[in-house]
């Protein structure tokens, strides 16, 4: 088997968790699987690089935020996807069906920062270390702690308004 | 002693600490009331944020993603439905310009909305098993029971829950892995905290040939599997810590 064959097979179970980290990252159902149907593209391009030896869930997620980053870049969007004003109408419009919670969670998700949202995706919802996260995005660990605890204190101040 | 600083405090919600570093939080945790609510702050939004994508495993993989990676065959080897893109095509969303502005739901709070659905309609016929709490699912009833006493290295072919794995996860919480035997079969992770065992993921499960469930990690849905190896650092419990757990309240 070659490591194109390789890479195409060890992608298959992965991909529960590729759709919810670029769900994390890119927000809306609609993009974020277009995301992931970018990053399968790119990773099989490059299966010749990926190294039996290197996991390939890592490799592939790193894939996944850079070509969310490249997407970011692509539409001249340096702050986030959806000012949060539209992303508070949108998620008006479900309000009856929703707790007040996760709305206001959506929000706040959809208001970070890229640096704070990627730290938010790799270590709250992928559940990485910080040292792991650190080297996905090339970055100093303190780096990863800082950005986090920033998000954090985003998210938990929208959280705590109906507590 | 040193006041706690904010990225310390984070650290070790997040598993990040040393064994010297957690035994002085935890020391401090017994008097300080107001450190105890800044950790629950914290493990809150951890657990809201998990609560809100987890719901995303459940989810059947479109069939445009999957085709993307089924073996190439002389017939298929360009898969074409409307919405492929273009390999380094024109990116995310060009594919769905002409979309609805009902679909420009924020992808968290979707996400979350089906997952309350499946556990509500599952929750209606399982005996009360589950809760709702804030938008999350909980144990209750007879499962909470089984997760409170219950050991793997005991098990009861007769209980209504099985026990799988049990171990502590990155963010410092014991979870443990649960099929229910009854129809409808489920398999479900349950992680302990201040408000009971949470659910972050519950699957439906394929009973093995003898009608009944394996319990062996290879024999956990992917979905359940996937949020193990998310939240696993180190070694599952063995029998003799997973009694000690259970004596000390899964804490």
């Amino acid at each position: 088997m070659n490591s194109s064959d390789t890479v195409r097979e060890g992608l298959i179970p992965l991909l529960p968790r590729l759709r919810r980290l670029a769900r994390a990252l890119a927000g809306q159902v609609a993009d974020a699987d277009d995301l992931v149907q970018i990053v399968l593209e790119r990773a099989l391009a490059r299966a010749a690089q990926w190294r039996p030896d290197a996991a390939l869930d890592k490799w592939v997620f790193a894939i996944a935020r850079n070509a969310w980053r490249d997407e970011l870049r692509a539409r001249g969007r340096t702050q986030h996807l959806f000012a949060p004003e539209e992303a508070g109408e949108m998620a008006a419009d479900r309000a009856s069906a929703q707790p007040a919670q996760q709305l206001e969670l959506a929000m706040a998700l959809a208001a970070l920062p890229p640096d704070h949202r990627e730290v938010v995706a790799l270590v709250l919802v992928e559940g990485m270390s910080y040292s792991e996260a650190a080297e996905l995005l090339e970055v100093p660990v303190g780096t990863v702690t800082s950005r986090l605890a920033r998000a954090r204190a985003t998210l938990q101040a929208h959280l705590g308004k109906d507590q | 002693m040193n006041p706690i600083d904010d990225d310390t405090l984070q650290a070790y919600v997040d598993g990040e600490l040393d064994a010297p570093d957690i035994a002085r939080i935890d020391a401090a945790l017994m008097h300080d009331d107001v450190l105890a609510r800044r950790v629950r702050q914290a493990r809150a939004v951890r657990a809201q944020v998990q609560a809100a994508f987890d719901p995303v495993l459940e989810e059947p993989v479109p069939a445009r993603l999957s085709a993307l990676l089924q073996p190439p065959s002389p017939q298929a080897a360009m898969p074409v439905t409307p919405r492929v893109l273009p390999v380094g095509g024109h990116g995310i969303g060009t594919t769905r310009r002409r979309a609805t502005r009902r679909w420009f739901v924020p992808g968290a709070a979707l996400a979350a909305s089906v997952a309350l659905l499946a556990v509500g309609l599952w929750w209606s016929r399982s005996g009360e098993m589950v809760r709702m709490q804030g938008g999350q699912s909980f144990a209750a009833g007879a499962l909470t029971r089984a997760l409170d006493k219950a050991l793997a290295s005991e098990p009861d072919a007769n209980a209504p829950v099985a026990i799988g794995l049990s171990f502590r996860s990155a963010d410092g919480q014991i979870c443990r892995t649960f099929v229910l035997r009854s129809p409808p079969v489920r398999a479900g992770l349950a992680c302990h905290g201040d408000a009971g065992w949470s659910l972050p993921v519950l699957s439906a499960a394929t009973p093995s040939e003898g009608g009944e469930l394996r319990q062996a990690a290879s024999a956990l849905p992917p979905a359940v599997q996937a949020a193990v190896d998310a939240r696993l650092r180190g070694d599952v419990f063995n029998a003799q810590q997973e009694r000690a757990a259970r004596d000390t309240g899964w804490r």
